[in-house]
């Protein structure tokens, strides 16, 4: 299960960049307020309450809706043959071209040495309310799972259903999802670090950390 | 050389105290004079001693004739300069030589609870006929430091505005009076536990009533933070204090809208300064304090001893006031014209008489008399009274008339008995023996003139007469002004939770403003509320001819009161009425934020204490609805800040008459009213979605140099905090309040 | 109304339903879907029909702001909200009569369904009318003291009855579609499940308002569908028996009409009882000024009373077995009543009366779920690779599964695959066709896990002995 942290780093180095597309939310008349090329910053202060670069500004019944970046980067893509059409829901509009910061690289890194907990179906999930408590107040890391604990809630067809985890047991180390969002099929739900790994995974955190510059 | 070393010392703090007078170190070349004096202390060794004090001599000539200069024209800038000098003198320097010896209570230094605030037992002393009288007082004051971090520049965390309570209450338990010395810039603004803006509200809540005497001195006056220990029976004053509504800068950024972070200009905040009359004089002018205490020319430094003595006999002979004036005003009198004689000269070394300041039931009654006139009598300048047209002439024969039924009906014997109780103590010191047999057959009368009420049927009326609403279209009789648009708005928390755009005459009209997906509430105007929360046609408003006015004549506020009058065609941020929920009569008094935000002024002041008077009389219900408050209204100065302490007088004799006295905030309460009259209510509710806090977040940062998140003035937060009791929502307003007009209140209302 | 444009804004075979009504009256329309129906047959349809322009894509079928964005749009001068969704939201109707560029709402007129969409008030207008509704509270209780006084009547009444095991609803007033409801065996009980309900409705709409109502548990489940228009006419379309559901009360195999005493016997005049719910409905509708489809639902217990429930202002699934049995003016073949619908919301007149309406034979619906009927009617997902079903004179089916190309159904909706209509003369010949359909249709799919496709088609074949029986 080892993996070449070299070539990880080293892969992410020469190209520490993830192309983010934005697409519209719903429909209406689309004004663009950015330009190829432009740097943007997405939200920022202590709290992510203060909202990134203005993007563009969708107008439906009469309500323009100003849309902000969602993260830091390079905008890229912008389809200005859109700019003052009505646009359909889910138009792709643009991209930002984020350089990943630490954090991310080494968020993107342990997916590869984590145990995935994947979605077992294209669905919505939840995390049972008393682990998304436990969650929020302790930010994960010290909370065990063991296979059969029935710790999400998969909302398929207006119906719930109780997932229980299959996997090797370990304390959750990343939540991948926001309760109630729409997850592919396979896609990660739940990052999963088994007690004997951990000294393992924080050798490759402290890697990452000395060894990336942001 | 040891001495020319203290002298040059000396000469740099008197020339760095007039650079801190004049904020400006080129003013008249201080700086050079400042450097030749360093100089000087540099090349100590190297010049002879004749020459160095020929040096120093023309110095110190240079020095005291600028010091002379400053002090003929001192602005109010400057004024507060002075206050905020480090070398001014601070409660340490108080608590030495003013008093003969002291034991700090509640912590000592920086081992303290709060080392802002200050709490000591202390002896005060005075000769009479070469006698030497000692005084046992509590002295509760404000301790600025000399910038050691952990005093906070005196601004009192809310922990140590309790622990001031706590220790007045210590004083009035064992019956000594308390020495208030103010020295904060202001409150510590931040909303842990119990909270800048709650505790205040207790404090004043408490010490309106408190029994025992109070005199507090003033140094500086910051808003809030002084009237947490501020309601006193007398208030002397600094001559070179300041007492305000806000920090001269905290205005400028208010009145010249200054974005945060941007610098205030020079000439904004000297002109802030003096427009808010902020100075012992302005202040003794406006009323807001009773005596100036004279200071040196430019100030009390520390080592001003004469100062200290004169403050010694100032505190002693307020003290004296305070209890004379509960014993009988002849030996009052008799007392003010002795010392009255003896004012414009120096203070005299012996007082002619000893006081005892132990004060019997009777006269502890009369004290809390005294105080609670002398607080309702303040800023009576500050808002205009229209003449009353006839018809509302005719509303105030009612008034009259109505105010004659319940006197006879509740209040005629209280007085009487009174009257009678003082007869017999003068005559004999044992009137308590005779008082049961006198009273006993009043009491009698009483029961016989007025049986017991019976509670009103209405109140018990079934809960199924009231709903008949979802056919009916009752939501139709009133609908917003905001909903008349084809337009649709987005919730703040459609990203967290999906909500999806509303279309504005749904929200505005059925839906109350509120998010059916997250229940976020969307500001409503205040008529809103007085159509849908009170019985159809039972709003019935009062006093509408008190008038907010500009007392200081505050530049540019005329304007101002002039357009929000046109505006909105009310008179004053306060909108005081009787109304009915479901047939339970009550008064309210609701602050809106179309008028001046919502500010309190002098006219809202009075306003409310009537509405409050006016619920006692009547032995109703009182409801404080906050539909929006910005605080005290800055551009009336302190005679806004004194509404605090006069509010929360009248609120407590309310609450004291077996009242209810309910406060619910909407969409945004700060501050002052927050601090005081409101915050002291045992009932408070936040709507949801509303804010409640002492000061703005902008205001935090910009003093505690801390960050606060989104939501930290959240009702959720304040109910956490334990500062609400609960958070309504809005669709069930009415409901909700009916409830707690039925169970909650004390036995006094007229339908218990 | 050639001019009109409708907007239908639904999905699924409803959304068919509809194209095909405005293509035969010469309307035209346009569709909407989303994202996870883009493989949807409506869309390719659409497309097919009316070309790229009349096809929008949005964000979710239950955004208002969306139906109107793209009604703007596209031009459209009324919408069809199909069932489900907006359809009986008087919110939505009234925002598309009142909003600054209106349109036509294909449905009753907003203060209808307002007034109609509660319970309580359809309950209490009826009872006024002298229609007989179910014993119990016809008006929201708030207080716990009134509501277990009427608890304590309710049971006391059913003992008197002789009814074994008395029992009572409580159901959240503003509630509906079985959410808030929760049945009450003994007076201990009643209080504490008061109470949750009420804390549930409170949270759920904001309404803490409770109904009470006595418990059935022998009847059958009918429906009386009417048609009315702009212009006061009303006219019914006979009864429908709806009795089969799965768990959830939902329905699975309708037939029209809602009797069939010729066949069976009825502990009670059934004829009796069918014409006293039709004359009933009609009254109400007459009553509240009804104008458009609607159905009128009633419960039959065994002795023959009927109690009307509820009335969805709407066009329901089941809509044609009632076309499918009624012929107008003599006329051979059924009715489209989505047809009617659409005329009459345009504000045309209905141009026959109820003497010129005559019925025949007996139509059976079937509805085509991915499910697990072992499993609690769990949903089934996956990828369906083929979808045959016969074709004949006497069966009608409606799907969105497109043919000739494989369809994973989208998670996002219900699991519905297709509706069958099925006619004979007689009941009897009704039921053997819908079983010759069912044995000849052909499903074939299987989910990610390589597992083969589920589906309820078994269990409406042994629900088809039920079918009109009490």
């Amino acid at each position: 299960m080892d993996i070449n942290l070299n070539d990880l780093l080293r892969r992410y180095k020469s190209h520490p960049f993830e192309d983010y597309k934005l697409e519209t939310p719903h429909t209406g008349i689309i004004s663009f307020k950015v330009e190829d090329g432009q740097p943007v910053k997405g939200p920022s202060g202590k709290w992510l309450h203060k909202p990134g670069t203005l993007l563009y500004v969708l107008e439906r019944e009469k309500n323009p809706k100003r849309i902000y970046a969602p993260c830091s980067g390079e905008v890229v893509h912008v389809r200005t043959e859109l700019d003052g059409q009505f646009v359909e829901a889910g138009e792709e509009l643009l991209s930002i071209r984020h350089r990943l910061d630490k954090d991310e690289i080494i968020d993107r890194i342990l997916t590869q040495v984590l145990f995935i907990f994947g979605a077992p179906q294209r669905a919505r999930f939840f995390l049972i309310p008393e682990m998304a408590t436990k969650i929020e107040r302790k930010s994960s890391g010290s909370i065990c799972v063991a296979p059969g604990d029935e710790i999400l809630i998969m909302s398929l067809m207006k119906r719930d259903t109780m997932i229980a985890y299959a996997g090797e047991p370990g304390v959750i180390y990343k939540v991948y999802f926001k309760s109630g969002d729409l997850v592919e099929q396979g896609a990660p739900l739940l990052g999963i670090c088994s007690p004997e790994k951990l000294p393992y995974i924080n050798k490759v955190i402290q890697r990452i950390k000395t060894e990336w510059e942001d | 050389m040891a001495d020319s070393g203290k002298l040059l010392t000396q000469l740099a703090d008197r020339i760095s105290y007039l650079i801190d007078i004049k904020g400006d170190a080129k003013w008249a070349n201080l700086d050079e004079l400042l450097d030749r004096v360093h100089g000087l202390r540099q090349s100590l060794f190297d010049i002879t001693e004749a020459r160095l004090f020929e040096e120093l001599d023309r110095i110190e000539e240079r020095v005291s004739f600028l010091e002379d200069r400053v002090a003929e024209k001192l602005s109010p800038a400057e004024v507060v300069n002075i206050v905020r000098s480090i070398q001014r003198f601070t409660l340490q320097d108080v608590l030495e030589n003013v008093y003969d010896s002291y034991t700090e209570l509640g912590g000592e230094g920086e081992c303290n609870i709060d080392p802002a605030m200050v709490v000591a037992r202390a002896i005060i002393s005075r000769r009479v006929k070469n006698k030497l009288y000692r005084h046992q007082v509590m002295v509760i004051g404000h301790e600025k430091g000399r910038g050691e971090e952990f005093r906070n520049g005196g601004c009192a965390r809310p922990w140590g505005n309790d622990k001031a309570l706590r220790y007045m209450r210590v004083a009035e338990t064992e019956g000594i009076p308390i020495h208030f010395f103010i020295f904060t810039p202001g409150s510590f603004p931040i909303e842990d536990y119990p909270g800048a803006a709650q505790q205040i509200a207790r404090n004043l809540y408490v010490m309106s009533k408190l029994k025992v005497p109070m005199v507090s001195f003033i140094s500086e006056g910051g808003s809030g933070g002084a009237e947490a220990i501020g309601l006193s029976d007398i208030r002397l004053m600094g001559a070179m204090g300041y007492y305000s509504v806000i920090s001269p800068e905290g205005a400028a950024a208010i009145e010249g809208r200054i974005r945060e972070g941007e610098k205030l200009p020079k000439e904004l905040i000297r002109h802030c300064a003096a427009q808010l009359k902020m100075t012992a004089k302005d202040n003794l002018e406006l009323g807001t304090i009773d005596r100036i205490i004279e200071e040196p020319p430019l100030g009390a430094r520390r080592e001003d001893y004469g100062f200290f003595r004169r403050l010694r006999y100032e505190m002693i002979r307020a003290t004296d006031e305070v209890v004379l004036k509960t014993k009988s005003f002849r030996a009052f009198r008799a007392y003010a014209l002795k010392q009255r004689a003896e004012e414009g000269k120096d203070i005299p070394e012996d007082f002619d008489v000893a006081i005892a300041w132990d004060l019997s039931d009777l006269e502890i009654e009369r004290l809390l008399e005294l105080r609670s006139k002398k607080y309702r009598g303040l800023g009576k300048r500050g808002y205009i009274q229209l003449k009353k047209g006839l018809r509302l002439g005719l509303g105030r024969a009612r008034d009259m008339a109505t105010k004659g039924y319940y006197e006879l009906r509740y209040g005629l014997l209280r007085p009487h008995q009174r009257n009678v109780q003082k007869v017999i103590e003068e005559v004999s010191g044992e009137g308590t023996v005779f008082l049961k047999k006198v009273t006993e057959p009043v009491r009698a009368a009483y029961d016989f003139v007025f049986p017991k009420l019976e509670r009103p049927r209405k109140v018990s009326a079934p809960e199924s007469m009231e709903r008949r609403s979802i056919f009916a279209e009752d939501w139709e009789q009133y609908v917003s002004p905001l909903a008349n648009e084809d337009r649709t708005v987005t919730c703040p928390n459609a990203s967290k939770y999906g909500c999806l755009d509303l279309w504005v005459p749904d929200l505005y009209g059925e839906l109350c403003g509120v998010c059916p997906s997250c229940g976020h509430h969307f500001p409503l105007e205040y008529q809103w509320y007085l159509e849908n929360l009170f019985d159809q046609g039972s709003v019935r408003e009062f006093n509408t001819h008190i008038v907010s006015g500009n007392p200081l004549n505050f530049q540019g506020l005329d304007a101002r009161l002039k357009r929000d009058i046109k505006r909105t065609g009310r008179k004053s941020a306060i909108i005081t009425f009787d109304a009915e929920v479901k047939g339970i009569k009550l008064v309210v008094a609701m602050l809106y934020s179309d008028f001046r935000s919502g500010t309190v002024g002098s006219a809202e002041g009075e306003k409310f204490v009537r509405a409050c008077d006016r619920a006692r009389t009547t032995r109703r219900p009182f409801l404080a609805y906050i539909h929006t408050t910005g605080g005290i209204r800055i551009q009336e100065g302190t005679l806004g800040v004194v509404q605090m302490p006069k509010c929360t007088v009248a609120v407590r004799e309310y609450i004291d008459s077996g009242g209810l006295y309910m406060v619910v905030y909407d969409n945004n309460s700060y501050a002052g009213p927050v601090a005081s009259f409101l915050g002291c209510s045992p009932y408070q509710v936040g709507i949801r979605s509303s804010r409640i806090g002492f000061a703005g977040p902008r205001v935090i940062r910009e003093t505690t140099g801390q960050d606060v998140p989104p939501d930290y003035h959240s009702a959720r937060n304040a109910l956490k905090r334990g500062h609400i009791q609960g958070i309504w929502d809005r669709r069930e307003f009415r409901k909700n309040l009916y409830d707690a007009l039925v169970t909650m209140g004390g036995p006094n209302l007229y339908y218990k | 109304m050639s001019e009109d444009c409708v907007l239908i804004a639904n999905r699924g075979e409803i959304a068919i339903r509809i194209m095909n009504a405005c293509n035969e009256l010469g309307l035209g329309y346009v569709v909407v879907y989303t994202r996870e129906d883009e493989a949807s047959f409506h869309v390719e349809l659409a497309r097919e029909q009316r070309g790229a322009g009349a096809v929008y894509r949005i964000s979710s079928y239950k955004d208002p702001n969306e139906i109107f964005s793209v009604a703007d749009r596209a031009n459209a001068t009324a919408i069809h909200p199909g069932y489900g969704f907006f359809s009986e939201n008087f919110r939505f109707a009234r925002r598309a009569a009142l909003r600054s560029r209106p349109l036509t709402f294909i449905g009753p007129r907003w203060e209808v369904i307002r007034d109609l969409g509660s319970k309580i008030n359809t309950k209490r207008v009826a009872k006024s009318l002298g229609i007989p509704v179910i014993p119990g509270s016809d008006s929201p209780i708030y207080n716990e003291m009134d509501a277990e006084a009427l608890a304590e009547e309710l049971f006391f009444m059913q003992k008197e009855q002789g009814i074994k095991h008395p029992s009572i609803l409580v159901k959240a007033s503003a509630g509906g579609g079985g959410m808030g409801i929760e049945e009450v065996n003994h007076l201990d009980t009643f209080k504490r499940v008061y109470r949750r309900i009420q804390n549930y409705a409170k949270r759920q709409f904001g309404d803490e308002g409770d109904l009470i109502e006595q418990c059935l548990t022998d009847y059958q489940h009918l429906e009386v569908q009417l048609l009315c228009s702009r212009h006061g006419e009303v006219v019914h379309f006979g009864t429908r028996n709806c009795t089969i559901q799965s768990t959830g009360r939902q329905k699975r195999v309708e037939a029209a009409p809602g009797f069939d005493p010729q066949l069976y016997d009825y502990p009670f005049d059934a004829s009796k009882v069918l014409e006293r719910m039709v004359k009933y409905s009609v009254r109400l509708a007459k009553h509240v000024g009804y104008d458009n489809v609607g159905t009128w639902e009633w419960v039959v217990t065994r002795d023959g009373s009927p109690y009307l429930l509820e009335v969805n202002t709407r066009i329901q699934v089941e809509n044609e077995i009632s076309a499918a049995i009624s012929r107008i003016k003599g006329h051979q073949g059924p009715v489209n009543l989505i047809k009617e619908q659409i005329r009459s919301a345009l504000g045309e007149k209905l141009g026959f009366k109820q003497k010129d309406v005559s019925f025949e034979g007996t139509s059976i619906e079937l509805r085509i779920v991915a499910e697990d009927v072992k499993r609690g009617f769990s949903p089934w997902c996956g990828t369906i690779s083929r979808f045959d079903f016969p074709e004949e004179p006497w069966a009608r089916l409606y799907t969105h599964v497109p043919r000739g190309r494989p369809y994973s159904i989208p998670t996002e909706y219900d699991p519905n695959l297709a509706l069958a209509i099925i006619w004979g003369r007689n009941t009897e010949e009704a039921k053997e066709r819908a079983k010759a359909f069912i044995s000849a249709c052909n499903i074939q799919g299987e989910d990610s896990q390589g597992r083969a496709i589920v589906t309820n088609l078994d269990y409406l074949y042994e629900r088809l002995e039920d079918v009109l029986r009490f």
